[in-house]
């Protein structure tokens, strides 16, 4: 990159720096990323002697450094693809309205509903279920059934909605029930748009009942498969780095365990018998964004390059889509503290802004309150509003990947890349992803990782502003507090038993019955049947969410990781 | 540096000057997913002596089950999703019903502070929010 008379000049400047660095200062310092990789005080021509720019290209280009459009934000910016959900249905929808309101867009001034749901829902159960008490609606929307789905998307244009739903085993239940509402409302499913998260395998970093490995994956691969034939494109599968980031684990883990699974996701559905090109193009990455700066940067550089890198030469992928990396962000809540609320607009801006200048996809930026709450509707408008001032107001948007060619970053996105090799191949030693998971390996890193990060705090090794320094006195600033009303749970309640109740009883015990034999092929590894068709069935009978859920809990297995 | 958590909790403890292990029974709902927490208080009070179970419940009665069959002094509840007023009712309720008065009721994760005056009166005796120390916890276990 550079010729030898620069490189040349380089070592005498450096050597320079040194000297009068030296003479000013007694000591060196030693600095190291939040991830544990030693960094300089400063970085010059001969820290990037491999800088290739065949790694390196123009945003557009194998392997996607740089970016994976040509154009990264110039005709369109990332999707303000802001978190929501709390209550029922039409508290949600009243939050939907606002952020519309407020100018919360997709791609092409569409709309975009990254929704999630209720813990009630995402364990798969009805409001009336004794394990729900005190948690429905609170911390999402709760959904059990297709009259939820019609009060949330009711008069939308369904075509220009691209909906996101933040839920785990359940996934592939509500994907079928927005395949039929879609129905209902007359657009088939090859015209609908969104996102369902679909991947199971979280125990190392998402402590909950789930479905036991195998099975986990073979319902991932149930909904990537019904899609790649009938959905083309719809984004199945959303490997989240983000809660592992969340459960403690550093930014180069994230980064590794994000790709191994994803890779392992590749290879279960390569077995099942699909070709990585008809399905890869629709796994989409969510990343987090927490507080080194540029070691969070360097990781989404770090990452599209990986991605190219791994599924063209190891798994022969050439469709470009199958290379390309849509990364979503989301800003850390682990970062935010409920001490000083107020400071988390700066933190989440900063978050934000690094996000943006690493070529972020789509962007979750967290209100200031969620250390406390949910958002409120002025915390959530706030958090919108961040992305719009940077995106209207900065500047940053009219060039592409803009921090190329820095010797640090370059420098550090090469370091991120061989760290997280190393893991892999660590994983790989040890036996594969699904070892270094059933072993609780993985989640015995990202403990170790979670408390070495609190025993910092703990030390002001680390300093948090507000929590281990510069703490008031006194009186702490009030903030308003989101409270969700309790008596939604009634509402749901009494709404599902309504629901359950004007139905055709025994058509919809038929389309259970079917779904439960449907199910055991499923679990056998029989691939002449589809699980979607079985629950949109169960669905259009009138079936809820937690009667279908229990079937496959049933049949599948359901409990803790560890 | 990491050790220097460690130590401090193990001095509180020490202070205590207890004649056998305390057990503590954390657990959480096994729907809640925030388990950051309550791993690291687990892994902290383990180093620091005491003898710990940690456990999620489907149903809050399951608690009070549990901590009678550990012979757990303490029951420490993590909650960061809400329900945490209905799962203090029903602790309170099933120990009375036991009539247990020596178990001590302790609450970590995300408590509003409105909700504070209410979870004390039904008798929890510490609640320990965003930036609690160790130390602290084990202050309220011991005192």
């Amino acid at each position: 990159m550079f010729d030898a008379e620069t490189l040349k000049k380089d070592l005498e400047d450096r050597k320079a720096w040194e000297r009068s660095f030296k003479k000013r200062y007694l000591k060196s310092f030693e600095n190291k990323t939040h991830s544990g990789i030693p960094v300089k005080s400063v970085y010059s021509p001969s820290d990037i002697l491999d800088f290739d720019l065949k790694k390196c290209p123009s945003p557009g280009n194998y392997p996607y450094t740089r970016g994976i459009y040509p154009a990264q934000y110039q005709f369109q910016a990332w999707m303000n693809q802001q978190v929501h959900g709390y209550g029922q249905a039409e508290d949600t929808r009243e939050r939907m309205d606002i952020l519309v309101k407020e100018g919360m867009e997709g791609y092409f001034g569409n709309l975009v509903f990254n929704l999630v749901l209720d813990l009630v829902s995402q364990a798969g159960l009805d409001p009336d279920d004794p394990e729900a008490r005190g948690k429905v609606g609170q911390v999402g929307v709760h959904i059990s059934c297709l009259k939820d789905l019609e009060i949330l998307f009711d008069g939308l244009p369904l075509k220009k909605v691209n909906a996101s739903f933040i839920v785990g085993e359940p996934s592939i239940c509500l994907l079928a029930m927005y395949i039929l509402y879609g129905e209902g409302r007359g657009v088939p499913k090859e015209n609908l748009r969104g996102n369902t998260m679909n991947y199971l395998l979280r125990g190392f970093n998402w402590d909950v009942a789930m479905y036991p490995p195998k099975n986990a994956l073979k319902i991932s691969v149930e909904l990537i498969r019904y899609c790649s034939r009938f959905m083309p494109t719809w984004n199945t599968t959303n490997l989240s780095g983000y809660i592992i980031r969340e459960a403690g684990a550093s930014a180069v883990q994230e980064l590794a365990f994000t790709l191994a699974k994803g890779m392992n996701l590749i290879e279960t559905c390569m077995e099942a018998g699909l070709k990585p090109d008809d399905f890869v193009p629709r796994f989409g990455f969510q990343l987090g964004f927490h507080n080194d700066f540029f070691e969070d940067i360097a990781k989404y550089r770090a990452l599209r390059r990986m991605w190219a890198t791994i599924n063209h030469d190891r798994y022969g992928c050439r469709n470009p889509k199958s290379l390309q990396a849509r990364i979503h962000t989301h800003t850390c809540g682990s970062s935010l503290v409920a001490q000083q609320p107020m400071n988390n607009i700066i933190r989440a801006t900063l978050q934000t802004f690094g996000a943006v200048l690493a070529g972020t996809n789509a962007l979750q930026t967290s209100a200031y309150d969620e250390a406390l709450s949910i958002p409120t509707e002025q915390a959530a408008t706030l958090a919108l509003r961040t992305q719009q001032i940077i995106q209207h107001e900065s500047g940053v948007t009219k060039v592409s990947d803009p921090l190329a060619g820095s010797y640090y970053l370059e420098r550090l996105t090469d370091e991120m890349e061989k760290s997280a090799y190393k893991i892999l191949d660590t994983i790989e030693g040890m036996g594969g992803f699904i070892k270094a998971y059933e072993t609780g390996w993985l989640r015995e890193q990202i403990a170790e990782e979670a408390l070495k990060w609190r025993h910092r705090l703990d030390s002001v090794e680390e300093v948090i502003v507000g929590l281990n320094r510069y703490q008031e006195e006194g009186e702490k600033v009030e903030v308003p507090h989101f409270h969700v009303d309790e008596k939604i749970e009634q509402r749901a309640i009494e709404r599902i038993q309504e629901y359950r109740k004007n139905r055709d009883q025994g058509k919809c015990q038929e389309a259970l019955n079917r779904l439960r034999k449907v199910a055991v092929k499923v679990e056998q590894g029989n691939r002449h049947y589809f699980l979607m068709e079985a629950l949109i069935d169960a669905y259009r009978a009138k079936a809820t969410l937690g009667e279908t859920m229990s079937i496959l809990k049933e049949i599948l297995g359901y409990g803790y990781a560890y | 540096m990491a050790e220097g958590t460690t130590n401090q909790a193990k001095e509180e403890y020490g202070r205590s000057g207890q004649d056998r292990k305390i057990r503590v029974l954390l657990t959480k709902s096994r729907m809640d997913a925030h388990d950051r927490g309550i791993r690291d208080v687990a892994k902290e009070l383990s180093n620091a002596g005491m003898e710990v179970v940690f456990t999620r419940y489907a149903l809050p009665e399951e608690i009070v089950k549990t901590a009678i069959q550990e012979g757990s002094d303490v029951i420490g509840v993590s909650c960061s999703t809400g329900g945490h007023l209905y799962v203090t009712e029903r602790i309170q309720d099933c120990l009375e019903k036991e009539g247990i008065k020596e178990i001590k009721v302790i609450f970590g994760g995300i408590i509003p502070d409105v909700d504070v005056p209410k979870m004390k009166e039904r008798g929890v005796v510490g609640i320990f929010g965003p930036g609690s120390s160790v130390q602290e916890i084990i202050r309220a276990i011991t005192e």
